[in-house]
């Protein structure tokens, strides 16, 4: 029977701020991108996912926070602290993070790049011809997609878009009048922010707010120009927070907001040399406060130079690439997985595997049906199109999508529409649930009756991220994890209720008591005397109740591990509390995404990955997946991922009882571990193991007649 | 046109395959499915298992009808399951209907638009169809159990329309019936009644007291030994009790703390069972007056335990294909059936020694005359029964005690056989004397006109065998017949003087005539040579 919801004393003191936590985390980004070690490359890339990070919070956190605090909300969180107290406390450490990140962009990240060759550079530092064609361009592409908004105080504000860039300009007083009056141009979303002007040696790029700041004066004719600043507004997107870490999760917001421009606008970036009346008349007419606005001292919205950093130059500003390795090689994946599971580490090792298990279904005489889970996959991907074939060669194929932006963008309806004329049974998603689960079922006729093939993953069925994203999959033919799959789909597309299931563990249903019962094992053991220990990796760890449970088994004794990428709720370091309890967190070139949880049980250890992170979104909000890694080779490979983690001494950082980070060095005499390098060491290790292997094969002759 | 790789006008045939078969039930509260694959000399595999929580009984219990929405979602269920069926390639499959359909004025066309909608043919069964196939499921599960071998055992099934009892004697069942304790109905019957939950639980209570009166003049409950508890509210008792294991085959329960199960969990109403074991509304609704019926039962047994066998209508129905696979039909549970015959003889205080004696000497004439009346092996088990039970109406009255067995069988419940089976049952044991049947007796005409067929068929031979024990006291040992010039020879051996059984034969003899057109002669067996 379930207990009573636990309601014991607050304890604010046992809890870390999750907006502060956060922001810990992209302290340990920016940390990356000011790290001198890293080639300059990698640097700028880790500086545009700050921003974009940076948006996202205000955007979504700090929305929530100012929503609460209009709404007269004063209920504390789990560290004690108010809406107002927290917007305060964000407001200290975001506005020195973005001093910080534009300290290092303008300060040493771009001079770098500058040095070789590649420079952001204004019209008037290039020569006459290169800015001739710039005012070309201006004239011919950019003009006639400019609207000059004149601002005046008998009408309301023009709604300009969430993140989108503009120029303030400050014009001079009306005819007969005395106060300066304020204009506002949009530089244009849908022409690119750099441009290279012609005729010019080296990679030399403009800014677009900078080519139409050099022709301002054609838009107004006549008029006196006072001042010009680039400025940028962050809107409420009035959406949940997405912890998947990638950048598009912003374009699913942008779509959004073309729809909600009118939302509260909960953060101003103007540029830093903006005149003290050209600001005040733009904050007074956004109606915000001074904590809102953020000055930068350089481009506003650094995230269009990430497409410098995808530019195919300056290999040697770069870090040499890390190639995924083929962790298997077999002609026959079926035949592979009736002998053995296979467990498969990405980006260590090669997505191909998975890629090809739906293709080879897809074609396959005897595969009767398909069913997989699409969560945020552009429609453009091998699996998707394998999917489709197999509906084509007469299988049964159902897929369930979770849309990455809203249904109606057309690029999503041609591919969901594509899937259901091949044949797909095609769901989209479930109502009140985002299906946050990755999982595909081939269900296969056999000389033996029915077979159930299963892959498991931590991350989504996407061969792009799948290069960037630590993740790990599972694949089986596991009889009962089969049977599982089978009744999660049927729950899926209400086929059937909920199901009983014996190896697959589900959310909402089952998955937070089962995580709190197997905690709660640890405790147990620990307080008959036995050594126990928790080691857990995961993206975010938030949910009160779990981290109460671990506080408790640390209590009793038992040794807890935790790898949390993100955020921290969890206060380690506690006299009495946790004081067992150890919290590191890797940022390195891939980000660290997988979910992995092993318990030791009293020696019959249990290995666990997961789609869902210890939230309460992921517990309760979400359709989530949690599943046992059996077979003794494949846990041995999650197990030495996860110890790993805890090895790092280069890129690894120990969270601190007062919620800071501290970086992890070699002791004195240790040899320094970089994990991800040595787990693509490993990787390629296997490899060659394996080749090694293969490279002698016995035949056996099963019949003397043939 | 065709592409060399599209070409279907080969056929390449593999080896044998297992095909996967599917089995659906259609319940008071639920639509389930189970997907399994039958591997020759192995259990069954399961494959796939789903549900879908559909309120049948609600409408068929209460209106007597089903209604338009309860019909959509059922069909919507059924397509879900042809989608599963069909990801396996199901061709086989047998999907059965329960008591709420069952009872439902309009379940006809309800069917019909299952078969249109979903493509799936389902069968009505009725409760000791349901007996049958729980009792097939519980052997299955429990095997080698002592509840199996040795002394009585009741088994209890808590439907949504009706408990299903069966009383075990070393494992065959002996008893059987059907009766309205189901849980759906029950919260059915006061769903118009809006006092506490207190109140309403001791009408239950009241209730299911009313009909374990009635039981226990029935079946011998203070002498089983063990509780068998199948069903969906127990399984679910047990996984909280013993916890969720599902492998287990049967889980033992201490009768005290199932006991104290139920009397904790019916002192909740639904808001709190919601709460306290986290399931949806609908499956709340049944576990009080289940738990009151199962708690009542128990109480009236001597069991020690309490046994939930993981036995479901669905794995009976799947026991039940591989028992066709194999060749077995109905036939193949006689020894059960039978027993359970027998155990209503008793109950009429029948004559057992006649009463055996009869029906083996009636089993015997049916294989000596198998080329002329063409019947099947049900029809011999159906024949075996009449004999056994045609003098049961003597309990009530000599005079006319042909009708009062025609009438007794007609509402008794023998393990195993069906509505259909009793119907020709009660009509052959009818014409085990007296007048013929005629088409001015009501019983027999409400059969169909096979059935007639095979009534008056089967009664000619109980006839004459019943003849041949004309003084109970068994002397003729075996009956042959003989072809003899269009004519039917009874060769009797036999001791003694059978005198009375020659003039008895001869007399009875008249149906077999008119039946089979033979005119009949009797001999003694010694007597040619």
């Amino acid at each position: 029977m379930k207990k009573a919801k636990r309601r014991g004393p607050r304890e604010p003191e046992l809890f870390l701020n999750r907006e502060l936590s956060w922001l810990e985390f992209n302290a340990r980004v920016l940390e990356e991108a000011c790290d001198p070690t890293n080639p300059p490359l990698e640097r700028l890339k880790f500086a545009c996912i700050v921003a974009s990070n940076l948006d996202e919070f205000f955007m979504v956190r700090v929305a929530a926070l100012k929503n609460d605090l209009a709404e007269g909300d004063t209920a504390p969180d789990l560290a004690g602290l108010t809406p107002a107290q927290q917007l305060q406390l964000i407001s200290e450490r975001a506005h020195p993070m973005v001093d910080q990140l534009y300290e290092a962009l303008t300060g040493e990240i771009l001079p770098r790049l500058a040095e070789r060759g590649l420079k952001l550079v204004r019209p008037g530092d290039l020569e006459p011809p290169a800015r001739a064609a710039l005012s070309r361009y201006f004239r011919d592409e950019v003009l006639p997609a400019l609207t000059p908004l004149a601002i005046d105080t008998s009408r309301p504000f023009p709604m300009l878009a969430s993140l989108s860039l503009n120029l303030a300009v400050l014009l001079g007083p009306a005819d007969g009048e005395d106060d300066p009056r304020l204009a506002v141009v949009q530089v244009p979303g849908r022409l690119s922010r750099l441009v290279r002007p012609p005729g010019v040696e080296g990679m030399l790029h403009v800014l677009l707010e900078d080519v139409i700041w050099a022709d301002l004066a054609s838009l107004f004719p006549g008029q006196e120009i006072r001042d010009v600043a680039a400025f940028r507004i962050a809107r409420d997107s009035e959406l949940d927070f997405d912890d998947e870490g990638g950048l598009d999760f912003l374009q699913v917001i942008e779509e959004e907001l073309k729809n909600r421009r009118r939302s509260g606008i909960v953060r101003l970036e103007v540029e830093d040399g903006i005149s003290p009346p050209l600001l005040e008349l733009l904050v007074s007419r956004l109606e915000l406060g001074a904590e809102d606005v953020y000055r930068i001292r350089g481009p506003v919205d650094v995230r269009p130079l990430m497409s410098l950093v995808e530019l195919p130059l300056l290999e040697d500003l770069r870090d040499p690439p890390l190639k995924p390795q083929q962790a298997i090689e077999a002609a026959d994946l079926f035949a592979l997985l009736d002998e053995k599971d296979v467990v498969l580490h990405h980006p260590y090792e090669s997505f191909d595997p998975v890629v090809a298990f739906v293709s080879s279904a897809a074609e396959d005489p005897d595969v009767l049906a398909i069913k997989q889970t699409l969560y945020r996959t552009s429609g453009d991907s091998p699996v998707v199109r394998s999917l489709a074939r197999a509906a084509e060669n007469g299988k049964q194929v159902t897929v369930l999508v979770e849309l990455l932006a809203r249904f109606d963008e057309q690029s999503n309806i041609r591919w969901s529409r594509r899937l259901e004329e091949s044949g797909c049974h095609v769901i989209y998603g479930i109502r009140g649930y985002k299906t946050h689960s990755k999982i595909l079922l081939v269900v296969r006729r056999g000389r033996q009756g029915i077979r159930r093939y299963v892959h498991l993953g931590t991350g989504n069925y996407n061969e792009k991220t799948a290069r960037i994203y630590s993740d790990f999959g599972l694949m089986t033919s596991d009889r009962e994890i089969g049977e599982d799959a089978s009744a999660f789909f049927n729950a899926l597309t209400g086929y059937s209720d909920p199901p009983r299931m014996r190896k697959l563990v589900m959310a909402p249903t089952q998955l937070r008591e089962r995580v709190l019962r197997l905690i709660a094992r640890e405790k147990d053991r620990a307080e008959a005397g036995q050594p126990a220990e928790i080691s857990a990796k995961m993206n975010s760890l938030v949910d009160e109740e779990i981290i109460r449970a671990l506080y408790d088994a640390a209590k009793a004794g038992a040794k807890i591990r935790l790898a949390v990428r993100g955020i921290c709720c969890l206060r380690p370091g506690l006299k009495g509390t946790s004081d067992g309890v150890e919290v590191v967190s890797v940022v390195d070139r891939f980000l660290e995404h997988s979910r992995i949880f092993h318990f030791r049980n009293g020696g019959d250890e249990e290995v666990y990955l997961s789609s869902a992170d210890w939230m309460p979104r992921n517990l309760d909000r979400r359709i989530e997946l949690l599943f046992p890694v059996e077979a003794p080779e494949g846990r041995q490979k999650v197990l030495q991922a996860l110890d790993a983690i805890f090895q790092d001494n280069v890129k690894a950082r120990r969270l601190q009882p007062d919620g800071s980070y501290k970086r992890r060095r070699p002791a004195k005499g240790e040899e320094a571990y970089r994990s991800q390098l040595e787990l693509h060491r490993e990787a390629k290790r296997a490899l060659d193991r394996l080749r090694a292997g293969s490279g002698i094969t016995l035949e056996p002759i099963r019949s003397p007649v043939e | 046109m065709t592409s060399p790789d599209d070409d279907r006008s080969v056929t390449t045939l593999r080896d044998p395959e297992i095909r996967p078969v599917a089995v659906l039930d259609m319940g008071a509260t639920a639509i389930r499915i189970l997907v399994a694959e039958l591997p020759p000399g192995e259990p069954p595999r399961i494959l796939e298992e789903a549900s879908r929580a559909v309120l049948l009984g609600k409408d068929a219990f209460t209106s007597g009808r089903l209604g338009a929405s309860t019909i959509e979602a059922t069909l919507r269920a059924l397509e879900g399951f042809r989608r599963i069926m069909d990801s396996y390639g199901v061709v086989r499959y047998r999907a059965v209907a329960t008591s709420a359909v069952r009872e439902a004025i309009n379940r006809d066309t309800f069917l019909d638009r299952v078969r249109l909608r979903a493509g799936i043919d389902v069968e009505v069964i009725d409760g000791s169809e349901e007996n049958r196939l729980s009792y097939l499921a519980v052997r299955e599960a429990l095997r080698e159990h002592e509840a199996m071998t040795e002394g009585d055992a009741l088994l209890v099934e808590v439907g949504g329309g009706s408990a299903d009892l069966s009383y075990l004697r070393r494992g065959e069942p002996v008893y059987s019936g059907t009766y309205a304790l189901g849980a759906v109905r029950m919260r059915q019957n006061l769903a118009a009644f809006h006092g506490s939950h207190e109140q309403r639980t001791r009408l239950f209570h009241r209730t299911v007291r009313n009909i374990v009166e009635d039981i226990r003049r029935e079946f011998p409950l203070r002498e089983a030994r063990h509780f068998l508890a199948t069903g969906g509210d127990a399984r679910f008792a047990a996984d909280q009790i013993a916890g969720d294991d599902a492998k287990h085959p049967a889980r033992s329960i201490q009768r005290d703390r199932f006991l104290s199960f139920c009397e904790a969990t019916v002192a909740l109403d639904d808001e709190q069972l919601v709460e306290a074991y986290r399931l949806p509304l609908s499956e709340v609704e049944t576990l009080v007056p289940a738990l009151i019926v199962y708690r009542e039962l128990l109480l009236e047994t001597q069991a020690a335990t309490v046994l939930v066998p993981e036995a479901t209508l669905r794995t009976g129905l799947l026991l039940d294909m591989v028992r066709t696979d194999a060749g077995q039909g109905i036939e193949d549970f006689s020894r059960q059936v039978l027993a359970s015959a027998e155990a209503l003889g008793e109950r009429f205080r029948y004559d057992a020694n006649h009463a055996r004696h009869v029906a083996r000497l009636a089993v015997g004439l049916f294989d000596d005359l198998r080329s002329e009346h063409g019947l099947a092996a049900r029809d011999r088990l159906r024949l075996e029964v009449a004999a056994l039970l045609h003098d049961i109406g003597i309990f009530v009255n000599l005079r006319g005690h042909h009708k009062h067995a025609q009438y007794i069988l007609s509402v008794s419940e023998i393990f195993g056989l069906s509505r259909d089976d009793m119907g020709v049952i009660s009509n052959v044991a009818r014409y085990h004397r007296r007048a013929a049947p005629n088409k001015s007796h009501l019983p027999y005409m409400a059969l169909d006109s096979d059935a007639r067929v095979q009534v008056n068929k089967l009664a000619a031979i109980l006839r004459v065998a019943n003849a041949l024990d004309a003084d109970h006291l068994q002397k003729v040992r075996e009956v042959k017949v003989l072809r003899e010039n269009e004519q039917w020879v009874l060769e009797v051996d036999g001791g003694g003087d059978l005198t009375l059984e020659r003039l008895a034969a001869l007399a009875r003899a008249d149906l077999l005539t008119e039946v089979f057109g033979r005119k009949v002669g009797f001999r003694e067996a010694g007597a040619r040579s």
